[in-house]
């Protein structure tokens, strides 16, 4: 080990070389919470419905691969002589995994993926949400 | 564990694995359990002295089920599923699904989405080999190295955040295609950040042929040859740094491998000294395909609309994931749920050549071979270390373990 020790001498001055040169930069990382987060356009954080768009059709509940979505009947309505059941979501957030499944598959464009991250609790129940619910026409 | 032969006291039973023998207080448990494992690992070291004369994986500790839960899932759900076997790859375990079920579908993809898969692809072998290197670089001690090139991966996340919507998970593949388009004004960060990488790169690869504290540790360690590596069947960079140039990219090509033809890179010294500069070069030549993919993107759909239910029949396929082959089977009842998914993970192949890497070596080595491999990692956070002579048992951390290999060293060089 120790012959090579000579040569090497002058290669660890290249990596600290690279270290001067990095400790003239500015800081990379910022420090949170303080300054606004950076996200990328896509970035996919917590689910949002819009309650007006919504017609409760349910796909949402069929194509979601971690059961956040489950339809609540809401009353009923009439259309021309039938009866028909409305439902509405209600979103157990706290199991989503924001893949975005179900606003691909929305076709009213009713639900969104905002950049909402910070969704850490002790109370998982104020991860549910049903806003959908409470506004129906 | 004293270099002087200890001879076997009366009385004390012999244990036997295998055709080897060995008496109890030369076995070190290595594991097993860390939830963070796609494939979780024990190893049961046994020394002789300080050296490793025999290790014994045991595998299976956290199996999560997900073959069987696969069936319970729709084809669409299931890919949400497979994404999270592994972090690191999760893109490659998408791809070989959806392209397995593509395969009974019979599915022409677009020519712009399978550019986008390759694009993805790529910058996720960025990513895991990155990763990789900077990991060597700590458990050698090195940890500059390990901040720098972590800093450095951040580049690339940043760039699969902004075509994918996330950094790890990113939930982009879909049966039949991609499920965006890559977001406009793409080109100029990725060449800016690709020749960024690239400059890297080349700086990492000097840097790892010249410092002491790297070469000492890595050159000669877990060195394996071309026969064995024949006998072992490792895939993936363990497999390519024997000197075998194997890579599924150019034996089966899939997505656009046939048009951005890769360049296989090798290495003949088997070693981690020359996975450290193998895996350099893959990064390498990663960044020009995703330059390459970027230049030549044809236009066009990204996506067709694809079925909810698969017609009656079965699919293999396999992809080069970071870490090498990866394999799924697809078995479709004619349905809308799989009946049978069968996957093979790089590191299920590796593992026996790990342990034959790790044979002739010294326990403080055991990280670094280890790491060679690129496992998934956790099963190194917690080890066990019985000394019956002692009649004491202590659980050694895996950053005690990193001290121990350290100081080991350390002391070596000194005297």
């Amino acid at each position: 080990m120790s012959k090579e020790t000579g040569s090497s001498r002058k290669e660890i001055g290249g990596a600290m070389g690279e270290m001067f040169r990095i400790a003239m930069e500015r800081p990379i990382t910022k420090q949170y919470p303080f300054g606004p987060p950076e996200f990328a356009e896509r970035f996919r954080g917590k689910l949002d419905v819009d309650p007006v768009k919504c017609t409760g059709c349910g796909v949402c509940e069929v194509v979601c691969p971690a059961t956040v979505i489950r339809m609540v009947s809401t009353g009923k309505r009439k259309v021309g002589t039938r009866e028909i059941e409305t439902k509405r979501p209600i979103f157990d957030l706290y199991t989503c995994i924001s893949c975005g499944q179900c606003v691909d598959d929305c076709r009213f464009g009713a639900l969104e993926l905002t950049h909402e991250f910070e969704l850490a609790t002790v109370d998982k129940n104020s991860l549910i949400m049903d806003k959908a619910l409470k506004s129906v026409r | 564990m004293s270099d002087k032969e200890d001879p076997q006291p009366e009385g004390r039973k012999e244990a036997s694995a295998g055709l080897i023998q060995y008496s109890p207080e030369n076995l070190v448990p290595f594991g097993p359990v860390h939830p963070a494992l796609k494939e979780p690992e024990y190893f049961k070291l046994i020394l002789e002295g300080e050296k490793i004369i025999e290790v014994i994986p045991r595998i299976g500790y956290v199996h999560r089920g997900i073959e069987r839960a696969a069936q319970e899932r729709t084809w669409i759900k299931n890919i949400y599923l497979f994404e999270r076997i592994c972090g690191i790859c999760s893109f490659a375990h998408s791809l070989a699904y959806v392209q397995a079920v593509e395969g009974i579908l019979q599915f022409e993809v677009p020519r712009r989405a399978r550019y986008i898969r390759v694009l993805v692809a790529e910058l996720e072998r960025i990513h895991s080999h990155m990763l990789w290197l900077g990991l060597v670089g700590y458990w050698t001690g090195f940890d500059t190295l390990f901040m720098w090139i972590w800093k450095d991966r951040e580049h690339v996340l940043d760039l699969v955040e902004a075509i994918t919507g996330n950094r790890i998970h990113k939930s982009y593949s879909t049966i039949s295609g991609v499920r965006r388009d890559l977001p406009e004004n793409i080109a100029d960060p990725v060449k800016k950040e690709m020749a960024y990488i690239q400059q890297r790169a080349k700086y990492y690869k000097d840097l790892v042929s010249s410092e002491e504290t790297l070469i000492s540790r890595t050159k000669g360690v877990g060195r394996i040859d071309a026969d064995l590596a024949k006998k072992l069947c490792p895939v993936g960079p363990l497999l390519r740094c024997t000197g075998i140039a194997r890579d599924v990219r150019i034996e089966d090509p899939y997505a656009a491998y046939d048009e951005l033809i890769p360049e296989i890179k090798t290495s003949t010294e088997g070693d981690i000294a020359s996975l450290l500069a193998l895996r350099i070069d893959e990064v390498n030549e990663s960044c020009r395909l995703v330059l390459e993919a970027i230049e030549k993107i044809p236009s066009g759909p990204v996506k067709l609309t694809a079925p909810r239910s698969v017609p009656k029949g079965e699919s293999m396929f396999h992809v080069e994931a970071p870490r090498g082959e990866l394999f799924y089977y697809v078995r479709s009842p004619g349905g809308i749920a799989p009946e049978r998914v069968k996957i093979r993970t790089p590191t299920m192949a590796n593992i026996l050549t790990a342990t034959a890497m790790l044979k002739g070596h010294t326990l403080a080595d055991v990280p670094v071979v280890l790491t060679g491999m690129d496992p998934c990692f956790g099963c190194m956070d917690r080890v066990s270390v019985f000394e019956v002579d002692k009649q004491k048992e202590w659980s050694v951390l895996g950053e005690e373990l990193r001290q121990y290999g350290i100081k080991y060293y350390k002391e070596r060089r000194a005297g």
